[in-house]
């Protein structure tokens, strides 16, 4: 059975259409709004990534399943414009910035990953894997750099830009399916529920491998931060429109560590079997703490995860949203509508436009109660 | 004045200056209890027999039963599904019960106090396969009814994007009937496995039960290892990480089907395949990795000499060495675009029985597969091929199996039947369905 109608209308939109305020078609592909970002990517978005800080103004990244990663200019009135690409020989998977926004990373499935100089343009291979990489993260440490590529072919590799063969290779129970890097902290999500933090001060090492707080497949997973900014636990999402909070080292684990459902169809107390769907990513806000959800439904939500309550739910848009991230300052929220396969082919629609929105994220990702 | 009826219960708050009576006679039960609670939860574990005794009560109704022990999903009072608008308020829902199975205790008929654990968790598995199956959630991912407990035999794990790139490939190449073909065969797997689990006969129970008190936790071994991998960093002579832990958990997830609790007798790799990963390949790669030695002298150097003679005598596998795994960039990418197999292949071989394969790097009908580290369990081929893609063990001679399980064919030795099961891994499944264009 249907469960949403993911084939929207097409809204007639031009790959040049702007924002869509005042839309008047009937479709539901922006129910919330929100900015459109121009010249969105072919296929289906993975991944989603703003500039840091070090960089003056607003950039954003995104890898696609057309084999390209695109970067726009956002401004600060919300135009956006694009400003360059690059391509892979396969579907890009994962991206990421370098701390001083000159490099973005890119991760695909043709078993490279590529650092491509901003400045210049161009992009040279810097990783080799057996399988898809399907994450990389930039790791900045007092006494070293250096790019970190899980992949499908059960390792982690850490690599200097300037040689090819990695700094070192870490071994992974299975395949990797997501990770996060906050330093000194990493934690890496694989399949069959594997789930290992590593500590990266002096060198990356395992630090624990931890029982998976969720029943089914582990689908995203995000590192947040304590009161003085020191990386303490992580969200993780599955498939099964869950998300688990764990913290590393709490003090009473058992009360401190929590799941909750989210993604799910007509909200609980019905007896009628809810609709399920799978959470894409995992986002916290920079300043606030608080973090985002997206999922296969279509909608975002914003919840507390200290006052343990949801903040916001959105509208459902008519795909679903596949990648999500917040700007280095948290008053962007960017989130992609597009097909996350949650549905097997059958669902899949070459023809229908992907987007990428941005939002506002000042206001409505404040904490609850002031602690 | 009457008699205090909390009094009777075991716990008045007022005790001795209870306006009401309290007759000697029901002092018997005085238990723990704190105040008196109105509503029918109890904060904490410990509430024992009162608890019990409101479960009838007030049984708020998003207090489902798909209980869950371990860590406790809290979002039933906050979070949850339940739209608690703008929350915040709704902590008078707190359930903050600590004991893990009061959930389960208090959704239950009242008197299953005494209920074993076992049954709490093949209880909780018929439940979460209900749920499955309506929830139209993804299929094609791995379960554990609980945290500790390790996933359930039977069901892949495989991610959206794995499949979609399958499909990508399929696509490109003009198979897709291929791919389609494979996710059903997936898809019955897992509805076969998932009927099975809901009606639950004697044998299935018995064998899921064993499961999770024999595996105890399939981390476990790797557990153990934890700090396995590489000399200091920095310096590039990457020993291996402990690769054995990764051939013997859980292999590939298209043969996952019974690995587990097969796999748990036989770990991992079959001493027929002869080459585990780990221990087989360090005296091969001796020699190889020696000239990413000096590379600890600093980076950037002997990159490019060294790389280019890795081309796939890496059969990369699960050893980690991260210099051998990868095939210098200029050529390798090269040949790496020429295989487009990249996933573990579909369970077409859905069987039963799994005998893991380790890896073969052997170049199969001319292509290169691209070594994988994935060791794969392929189910017996009889089962379901109609054709003949594989030659049983039995019918090779020693040289052709010899052959197989090199590295490279030598020329004039290059065996002229189709390569035995057990020594294919995904990869290689992958390319065989493209070859023979099914």
């Amino acid at each position: 059975m249907v469960r949403m109608s993911l084939f929207g209308t097409t809204s007639g939109f031009g790959t040049g259409g702007t924002s869509m305020f005042g839309s008047t078609t009937a479709d539901n592909h922006n129910p919330m709004k929100d900015i459109e970002v121009t010249s969105p990517p072919d296929d289906s978005i993975s991944c989603l990534a703003f500039s840091p800080p070090t960089l003056p103004g607003n950039f954003l990244i995104a890898g696609s399943w057309a084999n390209d990663v695109r970067c726009w200019e956002v401004q600060d009135n919300g135009q956006t414009i694009p400003k360059a690409q690059q391509m892979h020989t396969g579907p890009v998977l994962d991206a990421c910035w370098s701390d001083d926004g000159s490099k973005v990373f890119t991760a695909s499935c043709d078993k490279t990953a590529k650092m491509w100089d901003l400045n210049s343009n161009q992009a040279i291979q810097i990783a080799q894997h057996d399988a898809p990489v399907k994450t990389i993260h930039w790791i900045k440490a007092p006494n070293y750099s250096c790019v970190m590529t899980g992949s499908w072919d059960k390792t982690l590799k850490f690599w200097d830009t300037r040689s090819p063969t990695p700094m070192m290779t870490l071994q992974l129970p299975e395949r990797c399916y997501c990770a996060d890097v906050v330093h000194p902290m990493a934690a890496v999500a694989t399949a069959e529920r594997g789930l290992i933090v590593y500590q990266l001060e002096n060198q990356p090492s395992e630090f624990r491998r931890i029982e998976s707080p969720l029943k089914h497949q582990h689908r995203c997973v995000a590192i947040f931060k304590d009161k003085v900014n020191k990386p303490t636990g992580f969200a993780l999402g599955s498939i099964e429109g869950r998300v688990a909070i764990h913290y590393i080292n709490p003090p009473n684990p058992a009360k401190d560590n929590f799941t909750f459902k989210c993604h799910r169809s007509n909200g609980t107390n019905t007896s009628a079997p809810q609709d399920i769907y799978a959470v894409n990513g995992i986002a916290f806000h920079p300043v606030h703490g608080t973090l985002a959800t997206v999922g296969s439904d279509g909608r975002f939500s914003f919840w507390d995860k200290d006052a343990r309550t949801k903040l916001k739910t959105s509208e459902q848009l008519d795909q679903p949203i596949s990648a999500c991230c917040f700007n280095h300052n948290g008053n962007i929220f960017a989130y992609a509508s597009s097909y996350d396969w949650s549905k097997g082919h059958e669902f899949y629609n070459p023809q229908k436009k992907n987007y990428i929105f941005l939002r506002n994220a000042a206001e409505e990702l404040k904490p609850r109660n002031k602690k | 004045m009457g008699v205090c009826q909390f009094f009777l219960r075991g716990y008045c708050r007022f005790g001795e200056r209870c306006w009401n009576e309290h007759p000697r006679g029901g002092a018997g039960r005085a238990g723990a209890a704190p105040a008196h609670v109105t509503s029918g939860r109890g904060g904490g574990g410990g509430w024992g027999a009162s608890n019990q005794r409101y479960s009838n009560v007030i049984q708020p109704s998003s207090f489902k039963s798909d209980a869950w022990g371990g860590s406790r999903d809290h979002g039933r009072g906050f979070f949850g599904s339940s739209d608690f608008g703008s929350s915040g308020g709704s902590s008078r829902n707190a359930d903050f019960s600590q004991n893990r199975f009061s959930a389960l205790a208090s959704s239950q008929s009242a008197a299953d106090g005494s209920k074993d654990e076992e049954e709490r968790l093949v209880e909780c598995v018929v439940k979460d396969m209900e749920i499955w199956e309506s929830s139209g959630q993804w299929i094609f991912s791995c379960y554990s009814p609980m945290k500790e407990k390790p996933n359930v035999s039977g069901f892949s794990d495989v991610s959206p994007e794995e499949l979609r790139l399958e499909y990508y490939d399929s696509r490109s190449n003009n198979i897709i009937g291929n791919y389609i073909h494979a996710v059903q065969e997936l898809a019955l797997q897992w509805k076969n496995r998932l009927v099975q689990l809901k009606a639950l006969n004697a044998s299935t129970k018995a064998s899921l039960l064993s499961a999770f008190k024999t595996t105890g936790t399939q981390p476990a071994p790797a557990f153990g290892m934890g700090g396995q991998q590489t000399s200091s960093f920095g310096l590039s002579s990457f020993p291996v990480s402990s690769s054995s832990s990764s051939s013997t958990s859980a292999s590939s997830f298209s043969f996952k089907a019974s690995s587990s609790l097969i796999s748990s007798a036989s770990p991992g790799s079959s001493p027929a395949a002869g080459s585990s990963s780990a221990a087989a390949n360090p005296p091969a790669f001796g020699t190889t990795s020696s000239p990413s030695a000096p590379q600890s002298a600093g980076f950037g150097s002997a990159a490019a000499p060294s790389a280019a003679s890795f081309s796939f005598k890496a059969a990369a596998t699960a050893g980690g060495f991260g210099t051998c795994g990868f095939s210098g960039f200029g050529s390798a990418s090269a040949v790496n675009s020429a295989s487009t197999t990249v996933l573990p292949a579909f369970g077409a071989f859905s069987a039963p029985v799994g005998s893991s394969a380790s890896p073969s790097s052997s170049a199969l009908f001319g292509q290169s597969a691209s070594a994988s580290g994935h060791a794969v369990t392929s189910a017996s081929a009889a089962a379901t091929s109609s054709e003949k893609l594989f030659t049983p063990k039995s019918e090779l001679s020693a040289e052709e199996w010899q052959q197989f399980e090199a590295k490279e064919f030598t020329i004039g030795k290059i065996p002229l039947k189709p390569p035995p099961l057990e020594l294919l891994n995904a990869f290689d499944l992958v390319s065989l369905f493209r070859s023979n264009m099914f």
